[in-house]
Parts: C-alpha cells; structure tokens; sequence
C-alpha cells in the first residue's frame, strides 16, 4: 500500500522512474517499508502497569542466552522470572554461583501479557546483593 | 520420532548448550548474522535500485557482475550462522509463527531471484541503459519489499 501512495503522488505520475523526483521516491518507498517495524519494544510483552514483588526460594536456574532465569516458588505458586542476559548479569555482579537452587531471592518485574506465572525482571535482590537488570 | 523431538534433540545437543551457556558466543553469533545478511540483502538492494533506475551510468550487467557474487557468498555465513542461533532456542522457534512466516518469505525471496535469473536477466544485453524491462522493475519491487519484510521478521521473533 505504501509503494500505491507514492506512484499516486502527481508529479511521478507519468513515469514514476524518470525524472527527479525519482530518487527521492525509491527512497520513500523504502523508509515506508520500515515504518511497520518498531511496531513492539523490549519488555513490550509485560504489563508494566502491574509491579510485581516477590519474595521466595529458587526452585530452578538458568544462567542461559539470549535471557537468563529462574524458577521461584512464592506462596505454593511456581513462577518463571525472566532475567537479563548471562555477560550483562556477570558484569553487573550477579554471578552464576548466586543463583542456586534453595536461595532466597526477591524480585521486582512485571507479569507476562498472556504467558500465565510468567514475570520479567527489573531487579533482583540476593544475599542483600540488588542487580538491576535492564 | 516426532517432529518435536528433533528440536528438543538439536536444543539440549552440546553444541546449542554450549553456545546457551557461553556469555559472548550467542551475541557473536549474532554479529555473524547480521553482518551475512549486510552482504545479502545490501548487494540485492544495491542491484534492485539499478534495476529501478538508480546510476544509470553503471551498465546492469557490470553492476550484478560485481553485487550479485557477494550475495551468494555470503551465504556461507548466513546460513551456518542462522542454523547456529536456530539450535540454540530449537523448541521455541519451531512454535513461533514470526520465525516460520520468515522462512517462508525466504523462500519466496529466492524464488523470485530464480525466476528473474532464469527468465529475465539472461537477455540482459539487450536492455538499452533507459529501458529496464517491466518484469525486471517488478522483480526489483519484489526484492526489496520481501528482503525488508525478512529482516523485519528476524528482528521481530524476540517480540512475540
């Protein structure tokens, strides 16, 4: 639809490759084909209305590309928390040797749009150690 | 053995582990990629312009002599790189649709390249420098709205 705008525009009308505005129209069309693509940002798929805190034991870890995580049980309910990527987590301090199975950690995130018991992390608190992850 | 179980196969394979486990591994991978398809898609876009009238002053036929080849070098890192990154999130992917509506529109890529180096580029030498044959523009079109849309895909298949 995009490339049907630009042969429409009058002056290009009757040969829409000849003349001068014919570099400046391919170069539209492409531009237009890129427009549809920001569509969706990191962290678009949480709900960043709704903060989740939690507080509980690590059941399961991954210190895994491209998004670290870990499993936390809070309350008799298991959680998937989505963390950062393994170098950004290393660099920041949070090592893969703090992230056992049986420690307490508290995370700060949001919930998944549409994955149930599923939460991103902003920050992770451990042995009163906070990385922030973003 | 089902389909699904290759995927869980390829996933926990050492190699895909390794590169999961490894910090900088999977992000050079990464670069590999994008630097493959820099090569690809840029030496098709470049050849499409002229095809759609861009430096007229170049022939046609000097221009794919020189794009075109780096094209399909390129993808012998393209792909290995593209399989590296596909094993390494196996189970995920084989479910995403963006990923699969990628490889379709892969497909229909080369075939629109095929079908425009099988039938309308070999009489290239008689195309005179301000006459592109129609078939040849629209190929160019193509080209250009399913490589974008590609790209688009790959970058994509982290949001949804």
């Amino acid at each position: 639809m995009f490339i049907l705008v630009s042969i429409k525009s009058k002056d290009m009308k009757r040969n829409i490759f000849d003349g001068k505005g014919k570099q400046v129209a391919l170069l539209f069309i492409i531009l237009s084909l890129f427009a549809f693509a920001p569509l969706h940002h990191g962290w678009s798929s949480y709900d960043q209305t709704k903060p989740l805190n939690f507080t509980g034991t690590i059941l399961e870890t991954g210190y895994e590309n491209p998004h670290g995580m870990i499993k936390l049980e809070v309350k008799k309910k298991k959680w998937t928390v989505v963390l950062a990527p393994p170098a950004r987590m290393e660099s920041r301090g949070l090592t893969q040797d703090m992230l056992k199975v049986g420690a307490t950690a508290t995370v700060v995130g949001y919930p998944h749009l549409k994955v149930k018991d599923e939460m991103r992390a902003e920050r992770i608190t451990i042995d009163n150690k906070t990385t922030e992850l973003r | 053995m089902q389909t699904a179980d290759v995927f869980e196969w390829l996933e926990y394979s050492h190699l895909a582990v390794y590169i999961r486990q490894s910090p900088l591994l999977f992000p050079a991978i990464e670069i590999v990629h994008i630097i493959g398809f820099i090569f690809l898609v840029g030496s098709a876009f470049l050849f499409d312009l002229r095809l759609l009238g861009i430096a007229r002053k170049l022939s046609v036929k000097e221009v794919a002599g020189y794009v075109l080849p780096w094209s399909r070098r390129s993808l012998l890192i393209v792909v290995p790189s593209g399989l590296l990154l596909f094993i390494s999130q196996a189970t995920a992917l084989s479910t995403n649709g963006v990923f699969g509506l990628k490889l379709i529109l892969i497909l229909v890529a080369f075939t629109n390249a095929a079908i425009f180096h099988r039938f309308t580029f070999p009489t290239v030498s008689n195309w005179s420098a301000s006459e592109i044959p129609v078939a040849a523009k629209a190929a160019a079109l193509i080209s250009l709205v399913l490589w974008t849309a590609v790209i688009s895909c790959g970058r994509l298949i982290a949001y949804f």
